[in-house]
């Protein structure tokens, strides 16, 4: 399954060393992200064709099972907080 | 002309009457109240405060509810625009409950300003923000702070300024709950403190008077230079440590009344506010070693 994020005019971000803050106008909501789930949501926001589980496990060096199973979760918790969601 | 000069009759006059206009940092609230103890706070407390004669941002009125509770056991309401947002509080409650009410005003409507729950100082021209929740010892450091060199922007409302991320002072009374009473009674023998008022919602409570130099500075502004997450803890030596700008910045988040209303904007008057900063949690047992780790940080600055 390959995931982007949502409407990029919706998030604004500001970095604070690795760590990222980020509002999102179609909830209101406003998250801080630890530098994984940072850079996790970064190369989503750069993807035109959005990106696998895989794929970004693999971006990050981590592409072992558990690399993918716990890149999974943090895209399902995207997905919770409404910052990313499926292509299809 | 300020509160201090105003004889004690004429004060009482003007509250019993027309209201008294008290202007505090950028706004005016027009006070009335027949009670003699809010007169009598209003002029220890109040003392170096403007009396303002134009328009007033907000009018409210210190008064007993009607009714037989009137003599049976007396209760003090609130009102702003002639209506009472609050329930009535006991009948000697007069004054906390107009400082309350106060707050209450410039936080549910000042909505040009991006208002966060934190105490706020300024030393240089620049502020340091305390963040926390009630009981945290926020406003027992304030006031230690204050009788220790750096002015008093508030204890309660931290107000930014969207258009030049400046903190705005609302300089008014200290509030001190329970222990910090006697703790800032010690601390600061000149300290000028309302008489204790027990049993409120918030425990035993008393205000402390801004200084004369907070008041008449009241429009001067300060640059966002610190954000520090403070907690007493009896006993314990002052401790600063680092905290991440993301901590700190979701804490002002967390900390807004109205950080929603501003949207985008208000993510970026936040996010530049905490770029400026350095941002720490604070752990502090002892109110002298705590001003003494805070002129050093101002020092290093």
């Amino acid at each position: 399954m390959r995931w982007h994020t949502v409407s990029r005019q919706a998030l604004t971000l500001r970095e604070f060393d690795e760590e990222l803050v980020v509002r999102n106008a179609a909830t209101g909501s406003t998250h801080l992200l630890q530098p994984l789930a940072a850079e996790v949501l970064t190369l989503l926001m750069e993807t035109g064709d959005g990106m696998t589980a895989a794929q970004l496990a693999a971006s990050l060096g981590d592409e072992g099972g558990g690399g993918i199973a716990a890149m999974e979760e943090l895209l399902q918790e995207f997905k919770r907080l409404g910052l990313a969601e499926p292509v299809d | 002309m300020i509160i201090g000069e105003l004889a004690a009759e004429a004060l009482a006059r003007v509250l019993k009457g027309p209201g008294l206009r008290l202007r505090t940092g950028p706004v005016v609230t027009c006070i009335a109240s027949p009670l003699d103890e809010v007169a009598e706070a209003i002029a220890l407390l109040y003392g170096e405060h403007p009396v303002d004669d134009g328009f007033a941002d907000f009018h409210v009125r210190i008064s007993r509810p009607a009714g037989l509770r009137r003599w049976l056991k007396p209760q003090v309401q609130f009102q702003f625009d002639g209506r009472p947002p609050f329930y009535p509080l006991p009948g000697d409650q007069g004054f906390p409950i107009l400082e309350w009410g106060m707050n209450w005003c410039v936080s549910t409507t000042c909505h040009q300003y991006l208002i966060v729950h934190a105490a706020v100082v300024e030393r240089g021209g620049r502020a340091l923000i305390l963040p926390a929740p009630p009981g945290s010892g926020k406003s027992t450091l304030c006031a230690g702070l204050v009788h220790r060199g750096w002015r008093l922007l508030s204890d309660e409302l931290t107000l930014l300024d969207p258009s030049s991320g400046q903190v705005i002072p609302l300089p008014r009374p200290v509030s001190l709950k329970n222990a910090s009473i006697e703790v800032i009674g010690r601390f600061a023998p000149q300290a000028v403190l309302s008489p204790t008022v027990h049993d409120t919602l918030k425990g035993s409570v008393a205000h402390m008077k801004p200084s004369a130099e907070s008041v008449s500075r009241a429009l001067e502004g300060a640059t966002p230079r610190w954000v520090v997450l403070p907690r007493y803890d009896a006993g314990a030596p002052a401790r600063l440590e680092g905290m991440s700008k993301g901590r700190a910045f979701m804490q002002l988040v967390d900390s807004a009344f109205n950080y929603h209303l501003h949207g985008r904007n208000g993510f970026e008057v936040v996010a530049n506010a905490i770029e400026a900063c350095d941002c720490f949690e604070f752990v502090y047992g002892d109110l002298e070693e705590a001003a003494a780790v805070f002129a050093e940080l101002e020092a290093r600055a």
